[in-house]
């Protein structure tokens, strides 16, 4: 559905984008990841044929974004990072104003706006000026926006930025809502926010993609061992030889803390690490006060492979 | 067509939607009125010649202080990004702002409309030259607000915009007048009178106030407007690379 290919891009001196490739297939919802100032906005911007492209292809259903552009901008609902909001108008004027600019008109076009209405959650608000509303009901109306025109595609950036709890929840139940029906690319740079949504993630830093997949394979790929914690009742040292002596174990150590002796045991992610160590503790008649994985947090993974970009790069890694 | 209209629409009730119309509108009204009255009743003469003479003038502050908001605003709110990713082309969009902004410009002339209906009253005027006037008046407006969509679509920010579309609106009608050509000929034969042909507006203005319509002048004001527009919807789309 969106293809992306070697594309870069620069301001000036500033190198944006550098040969940045991924691709989306129909239906897929894709969390594009990354820091700010690593590149988002600006994928996002020339996908959606705001920006061109210095180098490399786009394509959006097959139609590439530089000779077609009106082609696919009518396929996508966009929501820019500065929801671009008419202050001076309400949301009514607002919603009608874009519906009519994308070509909707009469009872389609009061079907669309009622439908955006009610799915975003503006009932109470539709009669308001903008320029009245809330961060949180702008936001809700810059997604209706996106909407209004029933796209196959849509490309959200940082949807849920300077929202509270409630209204993120609000969001992502919507974005979930879309699921299938919709190819969708949503930004952030908070990692918390994609689990929730999907799996598919493509994670970008200083202009160039360091890694594109689930979520699962890249802490796999990223982290390179499994790790589970235990804790037990005994002597540490006796405990800590057994757990080394396992199966395919590639470090263990002694986390610190008082009382009963704990332990990080870092293994492969093939074959179950906490059935193995469950098996020596009932042989070795310990009394476990803790057992379970600890899977890594997707900040540990973005951690990881933004330090192995920087290695590959030859760069110094940064302190993350 | 249908995009040029529904950003027509918008944008033309943007005016209406601040204070800001009704405040140009009385500003427009108030400044002509007092001036065609200051020297009407000296010169004693049943024509409008003082309000169409003076209005290069007052236009070049008028017209860029409507004109300026038409991109900087939408580039400041972000909703220039919305505009250029709508399925409607630049030159659709560029066409419903400079129209909407034409059309309030038009409303505030036509609230000058007492006036020749008062010369009438005083006095026998020619009528055929009043009505060239408001057409001069009309085509007046059109290049000077080209000229301001083009600045507006330079600059992120109204006060900018609205500085160098005044600036460039005065060099069109200053590169017009007879002794800026005479020196600009001093340093470059022919130069200031090639510019003064084809760029300046004096002559082109003079002889439509005059009462004679011809050819060569409408193709001066809806030409030069025309490159104007055509180079605001260039710069737009260059922006992108």
């Amino acid at each position: 559905m969106i293809e992306v290919r070697g594309v870069s891009k620069s301001f000036g001196t500033m190198v944006a984008l550098d040969a940045v490739s991924f691709s989306l297939a129909r239906g897929e919802i894709l969390g594009f990841l990354g820091p700010n100032g690593a590149g988002k906005s600006t994928t996002m911007k020339i996908v959606t044929t705001f920006l061109a492209p210095d180098a490399g292809t786009v394509t959006v259903d097959g139609i590439d974004v530089l000779t077609e552009p009106l082609a696919v901008r009518g396929r996508i609902g966009y929501l820019p990072e500065n929801v671009p909001l008419y202050l001076d108008m309400n949301v009514q004027e607002y919603l009608t104003f874009v519906g009519r600019a994308r070509g909707l008109a009469g009872a389609r076009l009061k079907d669309r706006l009622e439908w955006c209405v009610e799915a975003c959650g503006l009932v109470t608000e539709y009669r308001k000026p903008i320029g009245e509303l809330s961060k949180g009901y702008r936001q809700r109306t810059g997604l209706a926006q996106a909407l209004v025109h029933d796209p196959d595609i849509l490309i959200l950036d940082e949807p849920t930025s300077g929202l509270d709890p409630l209204q993120i929840l609000g969001i992502r139940e919507l974005i979930k809502s879309l699921a299938g029906s919709k190819t969708i690319i949503f930004s952030t740079h908070i990692l918390q926010e994609v689990s929730p949504v999907t799996d598919r993630v493509v994670i970008i830093n200083e202009g160039r993609i360091i890694a594109d997949g689930r979520v699962g394979d890249l802490r796999r790929s990223a982290m390179g061992s499994n790790r589970v914690y235990v804790g037990l009742r005994g002597d540490a040292a006796a405990a800590a030889a057994a757990l080394r002596g396992l199966d395919g174990v590639a470090s263990v150590d002694t986390l610190p803390g008082g009382g009963n002796p704990r332990f990080e045991v870092r293994g492969p992610f093939s074959g179950d690490l906490v059935a193995a160590v469950e098996t020596l503790a009932r042989d070795a008649r310990w009394q476990l006060t803790e057992l379970h994985e600890a899977p890594y947090s997707l900040e540990d993974t973005f951690i990881a492979l933004t330090r192995r970009a920087h290695a590959a790069a030859g760069a110094p890694p940064e302190v993350a | 067509m249908q995009g040029t209209l529904t950003i027509f629409r918008r944008e033309f009730s943007a005016y209406f939607n601040s204070p800001i119309a009704y405040i140009f509108i009385i500003a427009f009204l108030v400044f002509n009125g007092g001036m065609v009255m200051n020297g009407f009743f000296l010169t004693g003469t049943a024509d409008l010649r003082g309000f169409f003479g003076m209005l290069p003038f007052f236009l070049i502050l008028f017209i860029p202080a409507v004109s300026m908001r038409l991109w900087a605003e939408d580039k400041r709110l972000g909703t220039f990004e919305l505009l250029m990713t709508l399925p409607l082309r630049t030159r659709e969009v560029m066409l419903g702002k400079y129209l909407a902004a034409y059309c309030f410009y038009l409303v505030a002339l036509l609230g000058t409309l007492p006036l020749p209906v008062m010369v009438a009253q005083l006095g026998n005027p020619d009528g055929g030259a009043m009505a060239s006037g408001y057409l001069g008046a009309a085509l007046l407006g059109a290049l000077y607000l080209a000229i301001g969509t083009f600045t507006s679509g330079l600059m992120r920010d109204q006060i900018s915009a609205v500085i160098l579309g005044i600036v460039a609106c005065f060099l069109v009608f200053i590169v017009g007048e007879q002794w800026v050509a005479a020196t600009i000929d001093g340093w470059l034969p022919g130069a200031g009178s090639f510019l003064r042909r084809y760029l300046g507006l004096a002559e082109h203005y003079e002889s439509l106030l005059r009462g004679m319509i011809t050819l060569g002048d409408l193709v001066y004001f809806v030409g030069l407007s025309g490159v104007f527009l055509t180079l605001n919807t260039l710069w737009l789309e260059g922006r992108k690379y």
